[in-house]
């Protein structure tokens, strides 16, 4: 199930995280890695999608509470996606669900950021057709 | 075969008068005929002939020590046991022999021996129990008695016997008379159970000629543990029960591991207070007595379940017309009976026959005396030195009181007997006898005294009912994890049964218990009407058996007619650590502390246990804890055989996914849904990176059974070494919990996701067990 390497990509000057099935130990390592080398280069939107992760553990989730830390140290913002039911049932145990940006989809993920970042005059363009139009419905 | 339809030959007490012996007897007779399969049960028509094989699979021989206090009711149900096996018509050939006198000797001993086996057997034979009460004549008369089958070894049997009288050597005459019973059964492939009663009388009285009694004391012991295959050849086998005072018969047990071997030990206990409450019951209808209620109760307390005492009561009552309804009648009749009655005149028996010449009962008197007035432990020292005021050999003395159970001697304490009657008389003896006082004109101090005593004691009997039930609950604590706030958290007075009972699923916060291995009883006390009495019970709260996870929870538990109040409480609690102090040389483990309130406690008092991190309960959450502990075992007990599986997985990175694969599988074919899926994976990945993180493992592997019950899914998980630190709830421990927060991250998700989670204590760790109860939909579950 587990696949060595994370994806990454950019959206505009966002950056989408795919964890891949499980989040544990490594993987969470290396999402931290993959986050702290695009806030290196001044990407400091950064959605971290679950789609396709059937598991996160309790390191994993560890892990991703430092990632979310580092991101709001930098004035950033971080959004969860495509969280499974169990994944969110996690976090709701854990407490900290309260404490996340969850979103249901990816689009919907980067529209909650562009919304947060229009104020400080973000072209909407630059986030491609499809974001732009979620942004608009 | 119940008591009750077996006929009464031997037995003293009718059957209708008889109670609460019906497992020893049954043990007893068990035991007796060796544990013949369920052979032994049915009809003798239906039995197979027995063989020289069958017997000789039979233990060579079979030595069963009844022992227990004077007067407990051993004597009865040996004869009970006589009765059953001699109606039954079995395998079994019961033959009671009871020593009379310890003066006998061992000739005479052999001789009566022999006499009694060859009566007892012969009734049997001819089913003629009335053979048994006849007068024994002489031997060769029992030869022209016996049944003609077995006239013939009977005959050469006697004839042996009589050569080695004529020879004038008593070993040859007691080896000859115990070799009896295996000649019987060799001859006749039936199985005689020999039972001797006052077994302890072998042994010399403390004035007589010891060589003498030991010698064949022990003789007798060494005869019947021979295992020796030539005499067994020979011989065949039998059963023996020895029944007498424990102390003295323990004593005489020489240290021969074989001997030991043979042995099956039997402990008769008194009699529940149920079963002597019958008793009294069916005793007094017996005699046209009245008895109250009450006074019944009182009797089963003063007289500390002892049927001697209680038959000798109900006797002078019965004699001279007086009902017993009131305290004050019976404490009349008691008065009477232990300072003139058969009582006084038994115990005066037993006091001379313990000391011997007038000397030694002074000194005798006077050590029972000092110790039933102190009440409690007396230096050995002080008691010796009282005794050599009176006599030479103090200390062989203080021995005999102690094997004949008038007082308890240890190597630096003596204490008084636990007979409360044998208290009374020491004392009413004591000042007759010794202090000087001028007698009573009419009546006797002890009545007094008695009607005095005779309330609370009726309220001790409760007392101890609740005392009783918090050593059970505690010797009970074996790892079950309970919900705090149902047994150990009162808040206030109001915060009784309801409150707690209502508690349980909304306060998931829960405490494993500890493994008790020991209670100890630290003593009682009282201030301003408030009594309690603390109790010790040590064990281990953690996975291994270590210094580390010793744990000692001190137990007050406190008698109170009104919630308790925080002044009381500091009061106790300053008690309470002075006594556990005094009371455990070995403070090391690990305290914690719980009170008890009968009435719970004032808010205040609650508020200030909560600060001190001890527990607090009321009498009515003991009582929870109590059947929750017994459901709990119940439950574990009525589980159906599971289905299981077992995989090993190595500690590797990411090894735990197979083990989240294959329980999917297991999980999806005991029909749980997807949700319960999901959660059951999350918890196992959970428990496996405990086990990798937390494990000292040698091998590097974690272990999982999956055991599927028809509702449920039970998950266990351990690795070899020192496996997790287990969830610790208990005030002693919060503080180390906060630093364990991250660790502590997943056993809060395996206890979100799961619908039970313990830990359980293997002989190489500890294991995580989780359950998953499977929720079948409605209509499911009404098909």
């Amino acid at each position: 199930m587990s696949v060595r390497e994370i994806r990454s990509k950019l959206v505009g000057d966002a950056a989408i995280i795919y964890p891949g099935p499980y989040l544990n130990q490594f993987k969470g390592q290396r999402v931290e890695g993959r986050c702290q080398e695009f806030l290196g280069r001044g990407i400091r939107r950064v959605v971290i999608n679950f789609e396709g992760t059937e598991l996160i553990n309790s390191i994993g989730v560890s892990i991703l509470l430092g990632v979310i830390e580092a991101v709001n140290e930098m004035k950033g913002t971080l959004v969860l996606s495509n969280l499974s039911e169990s994944n969110c049932d996690l976090f709701e145990i854990l407490g900290l669900k309260s404490r996340l940006n969850i979103a249901d989809t990816e689009e919907n993920a980067l529209a909650a950021i562009i919304r947060d970042s229009l104020a400080q005059g973000l072209e909407l363009e630059s986030l491609g057709p499809d974001v732009a139009a979620a942004i608009v419905d | 075969m119940s008591q009750s339809r077996v006929g009464q030959i031997l037995g003293r007490v009718p059957n209708t008068q008889f109670f609460g012996r019906e497992a020893e007897i049954e043990r007893l007779c068990r035991a007796g005929k060796g544990d013949l399969s369920a052979d032994a049960d049915r009809p003798a028509a239906d039995r197979p002939a027995p063989s020289f094989l069958r017997r000789f699979r039979v233990d060579p021989a079979t030595i069963n020590l009844v022992l227990g206090p004077p007067r407990v009711g051993k004597t009865e149900i040996l004869l009970k046991c006589f009765d059953r096996l001699f109606t039954e018509r079995g395998h079994a050939v019961p033959v009671y022999h009871r020593i009379e006198q310890r003066e006998t000797g061992v000739v005479v001993f052999a001789r009566e021996f022999l006499a009694t086996f060859l009566t007892a057997f012969t009734a049997f034979r001819r089913n003629d129990p009335n053979r048994l009460f006849e007068l024994p004549g002489p031997l060769p008369t029992l030869v022209r008695g016996a049944a003609a089958e077995d006239s013939g070894w009977i005959r050469r049997l006697v004839d042996a016997f009589d050569l080695a009288t004529q020879l004038g050597d008593p070993v040859a005459m007691l080896k000859c008379a115990l070799s009896a019973p295996r000649v019987a059964a060799a001859n006749t492939g039936l199985v005689p159970v020999v039972m001797i009663d006052d077994f302890h009388l072998v042994v010399p009285a403390a004035n007589a000629d010891e060589r003498a009694g030991f010698f064949w004391g022990q003789e007798v012991l060494g005869s019947l543990a021979s295992r020796s295959p030539r005499r067994l050849a020979a011989y065949g086998n039998a059963n023996w029960v020895l029944c007498g005072l424990g102390r003295v018969l323990v004593e005489m047990l020489p240290a021969d591991e074989e001997l030991f071997g043979l042995i099956r030990l039997f402990e008769v206990r008194p009699l529940s207070d149920e079963a002597f409450e019958q008793t009294i019951g069916a005793m007094a209808t017996a005699r046209s007595l009245e008895v109250g209620e009450s006074t019944t109760e009182l009797i089963v307390q003063q007289l500390n379940r002892d049927l001697f005492y209680a038959g000798s009561l109900l006797d002078a009552a019965a004699a001279f017309g007086r009902p017993l309804k009131t305290f004050m009648q019976f404490e009349r009749v008691y008065t009477e009976e232990v300072t003139q009655g058969r009582i006084a005149r038994f115990l005066d028996a037993v006091l001379r026959d313990a000391a011997g010449d007038p000397a030694r009962l002074r000194a005798s008197l006077e050590a029972m005396h000092m110790v039933t007035e102190a009440g409690e432990a007396a230096p050995r020292e002080a008691i010796l030195e009282c005794m050599t005021r009176y006599t030479t050999g103090a200390e062989g003395l203080l021995a005999e009181l102690h094997l004949r159970e008038l007082l308890n001697s240890d190597f630096e304490f003596v204490r008084p007997s636990v007979d409360p009657v044998l208290a009374d008389y020491v004392r009413v003896r004591y000042r007759r006898e010794v202090s000087g006082l001028p007698p009573s004109l009419v009546g006797d101090p002890l009545l007094g005294r008695r009607l005095r005593l005779a309330y609370s004691l009726m309220m001790s009997r409760h007392n101890r009912a609740v005392e009783s039930k918090l050593v059970d609950v505690l010797s009970r604590f074996d790892f079950q994890s309970i919900p705090t706030a149902s047994f150990l958290s009162v808040r206030d007075s109001n915060s009784g049964l309801n409150d707690a009972a209502s508690s349980d699923g909304e306060d998931e916060t829960r405490i494993r218990l500890p493994q008790i291995v020991c209670v100890s009883d630290f003593g009682s006390s009282d201030v301003r009407g408030v009594a309690w009495r603390l109790v010790s019970a040590r064990g281990f709260d953690g996975p291994i058996y270590n210094e580390e996870n010793e744990v000692d929870w001190l137990v007050t538990l406190i008698r109170s007619k009104e919630p308790l109040d925080m002044e009381t409480l500091n009061r106790i609690c300053e008690r309470q650590e002075t006594a556990g102090q005094r009371g455990s040389a070995d403070r090391s483990a690990r305290a914690v502390r719980w009170f008890i309130s009968k009435e719970g406690f004032s808010a205040a008092a609650a508020e200030h246990l909560s600060s001190l991190g001890a527990y607090g309960s009321n009498y009515a959450q003991l009582d929870l804890l109590s059947d929750h502990l017994t459901n709990l075992g119940q439950e574990h007990r009525n589980r159906k055989p599971a289905t299981e599986f077992e995989l090993v997985i190595p500690t590797d990175d990411e090894a735990e996914l197979i083990a989240v694969r294959t329980v999917e599988q297991i999980a999806r074919s005991a029909a749980f849904d997807q949700g319960a899926i999901n959660q059951i994976k999350t918890a196992l990945i959970e428990a496996c990176i405990n086990a990798a993180e937390h494990g000292d493992s040698p091998d590097g592997k974690i272990y999982q059974r999956f055991q599927i019950d028809d509702d449920r899914l039970v998950i266990r998980v351990w690795n070899k070494g020192r496996v997790f630190d287990p969830e610790v709830e208990g005030p002693a421990r919060r503080e180390r919990k906060a630093g364990m927060e991250q660790r502590g991250r997943g056993l809060q998700i395996i206890r979100a996701l799961m619908d039970d989670v313990r830990f359980e204590r293997t002989d190489d760790g500890t294991s995580l067990v989780m359950t998953k109860l499977l929720r079948r939909p409605p209509s499911v579950v009404e098909s």
